[in-house]
């Protein structure tokens, strides 16, 4: 078993079919590749060639999913024959720095462990509140508000198996000036970190330098990109962050930005992480061509450093 | 027929759906370009569908719902005078649909959820000086079965509390001066003619909305139904399909891609089997001189899309 195992954070979108049964009928109905993105079993194939042996689900597709496959335990299943297991899900702690939101927060916190569970998942990446925009600067108290509705869910998480790790959005009302002081508000026994490499590195974190002070929390890792280090709070703090009005991309795959992720990997091998890392591909233009793209930097820069 | 009149659908762009290229339909730099590309096709008016999804991210390019249009333009009436100058002259309609929310066993969130978003949709079309504010009055018939097994044995209570929503949906649509009008897809509880029992029990106020391919699988003749209710339609979309319903697809959690067969269920208009041409000429003899749109729904091409619409409307007779 390799020290490192990897899966794609699904960012696919609605995906219609379970599965084209006349694929090439399809085909000539348009003779573009819409058929080639249509499917969940053509998808998982993609996945599972590429060395992709994971997926994490999206919550937002879950309206989705569910009705189509009928269940959690049916996704799995169909995922599972083709080579690729469930490891978790995102998840977005809505209002937790908000102490009257606390039993709401909680509350949602539990039915998406619960969902994870029905999945087969071990993994919660969570991100801790809402938006800056709105909401920051947090108050102190705020910020241990926070820490408290996370730790809680991260308790009701560990004794369901499930690993809760922290994951920083760059515009999040948990941000440069308090992110550290939330890591440490919270629980280490029950709330880990995920690392967004690209995320962290726009927020203004070092990554080399985040990585090793919490190498001991990190549960996992969303991997990519970026080449837009260091934002300035008028971009952080900003209503609509998350995609640019010009199309400038915040994320790219691996090796096409700045980030030394070859000095995290040493860093990786020197604390010996054992696990899962989700690769993510969100603002890309062409999912399959970045995943293609990942594995061979994966194999040819990283893995041969650790793994 | 002023086929000027004839708005486009914003529609046609596929939003939710994964495609080589979808992430352009987040940024702002798209939809501007688009703008003066559906006026250069000829089109001065355009529909918008209203989709609160976009509401709950920092995605706001997509001009789906007041919030995005008042985060990236100010307000409904900075956002109309880009359009102006992109040659556009009006939002002729603006559409909701509350599939969204049909998400979990609880109806009392899918009407309160419902009925809030589609009360902003409706302030959101007078803002925008549109002509129509188009509801559907139900989620997936095969979305809402799965979250409600029960869905049959309940459905008198569904049916009235869908009643009193579209009740307070019209009055309010009365006070700002849009048309409320009632879409019919063929995944509907209120398909075909059944959509005619909720109409039955609203304001005369409410209008129909005709939706040439949806009534088209459903089973109706679209002409006939024209001809039989011309006098409460407000609103008519130009569809096309060549899909047979043969294994009641309308029923299945996601009816718009029919598992059974995987092939597409709308064609671009004038593509399909609908004889559009006859029905735009049907309307006219009628002297229907309310709002019609084109739709491509479901296009693979939206640009090759615009382009066909108007070489279809080009060869109707003025």
């Amino acid at each position: 078993m390799p020290n490192i195992r990897y899966a794609n954070m699904s960012h696919w979108k609605a995906i219609p079919y379970r599965r084209i049964e006349n694929f090439r009928d399809f085909y000539y109905e348009d003779r573009t590749n819409t058929a080639y993105y249509s499917d969940w079993d053509t998808i998982l194939k993609y996945q599972s060639a590429l060395g992709f042996d994971g997926i994490e689900i999206a919550p937002w597709d879950l309206a989705d999913i569910l009705p189509l496959f009928g269940s959690p335990e049916e996704f799995s299943a169909f995922a599972k024959d083709r080579g690729v297991e469930v490891i978790g899900m995102f998840h977005g702690a809505h209002a937790s720095h908000a102490a009257d939101h606390f039993d709401e927060a909680v509350r949602a916190g539990r039915e998406a462990v619960d969902t994870i569970v029905r999945f087969g998942g071990t993994y919660m990446n969570t991100c801790p509140t809402d938006n800056f925009y709105g909401n920051g600067p947090l108050s102190r108290e705020a910020v241990k508000q926070c820490a408290r509705t996370i730790n809680e869910i991260g308790r009701y998480a560990t004794d369901r198996g499930v690993r809760i790790g922290l994951h920083n959005e760059f515009f999040c009302a948990i941000n440069l000036p308090n992110h550290r002081e939330f890591i440490e508000s919270t629980d280490p026994k029950l709330v880990h970190y995920c690392i967004d490499t690209a995320q962290v590195a726009i927020m203004g974190e070092d990554l080399l330098t985040f990585y090793s002070d919490y190498h001991d929390r990190i549960s996992t890792f969303h991997l990519k990109d970026t080449a837009s280090v260091r934002q300035p709070d008028a971009v952080r703090y900003a209503q609509d962050p998350e995609i640019t009005d010009d199309g400038t991309r915040w994320f790219w795959e691996p090796g096409l930005g700045e980030l030394d992720l070859k000095g995290l990997y040493r860093l990786l091998k020197q604390h010996q992480f054992k696990g899962w890392m989700s690769v993510e591909y969100d603002g890309s233009p062409d999912l399959l061509a970045s995943m293609a793209l990942t594995r061979y930097h994966l194999d040819k820069e990283l893995r041969p450093i650790y793994d | 027929m002023n086929k000027d009149a004839i708005a486009i659908s914003l529609d046609l762009i596929n939003r939710h759906y994964q495609e080589p290229n979808r992430n352009r339909y987040e940024g702002k730099y798209f939809w501007e370009e688009l703008y003066p590309l559906i006026r250069a096709s000829g089109f001065r008016g355009i529909e918008i569908p209203y989709e609160p999804v976009w509401q709950f991210g920092g995605r706001s390019g997509v001009p789906m719902n007041r919030y995005c249009i008042n985060t990236k333009y100010g307000s409904a009436t900075a956002y109309r005078e880009v359009l102006r100058q992109s040659g556009i002259d009006r939002v002729t309609g603006v559409t909701f649909d509350p599939n969204l929310f049909m998400r979990n066993d609880n109806l009392g969130f899918f009407f309160g959820a419902s009925g809030h978003f589609a009360g902003e949709a409706l302030a959101h079309a007078a803002d925008l000086g549109a002509d129509y504010f188009a509801i559907s009055p139900s989620a997936y018939y095969g979305r809402m079965a799965h979250y409600h097994p029960d869905l049959e044995s309940s459905m008198d209570d569904v049916v009235g509390r869908e009643t009193e929503l579209l009740g307070g949906l019209a009055a309010k649509a009365a006070e700002a001066g849009v048309d409320l009008v009632l879409r019919n897809e063929f995944w509907s509880l209120f398909r075909g003619e059944r959509v005619l029992t909720l109409l039955g029990a609203l304001p005369d106020s409410v209008k129909l909305d005709i939706d040439t391919a949806t009534l088209t699988i459903a089973g109706i003749a679209p002409a006939d139904f024209i001809a039989a209710h011309v006098g409460r339609i407000g609103c008519v979309h130009l569809t096309d399909t060549d899909f047979v319903d043969t294994t009641d697809n309308w029923k299945s959690s996601n009816p718009e891609f029919p598992a059974e067969r995987a092939t597409q269920v709308f064609r671009d208009p004038g593509t399909g089997s609908v004889d559009l041409g006859g029905i735009v000429q049907l309307l006219d003899r009628l002297g229907y001189d309310g709002p019609i749109v084109c739709s491509a729904r479901q296009t693979r091409d939206p640009f090759r899309a615009l382009l066909r619409i108007r070489a279809f409307l080009n060869q109707l007779p003025n």
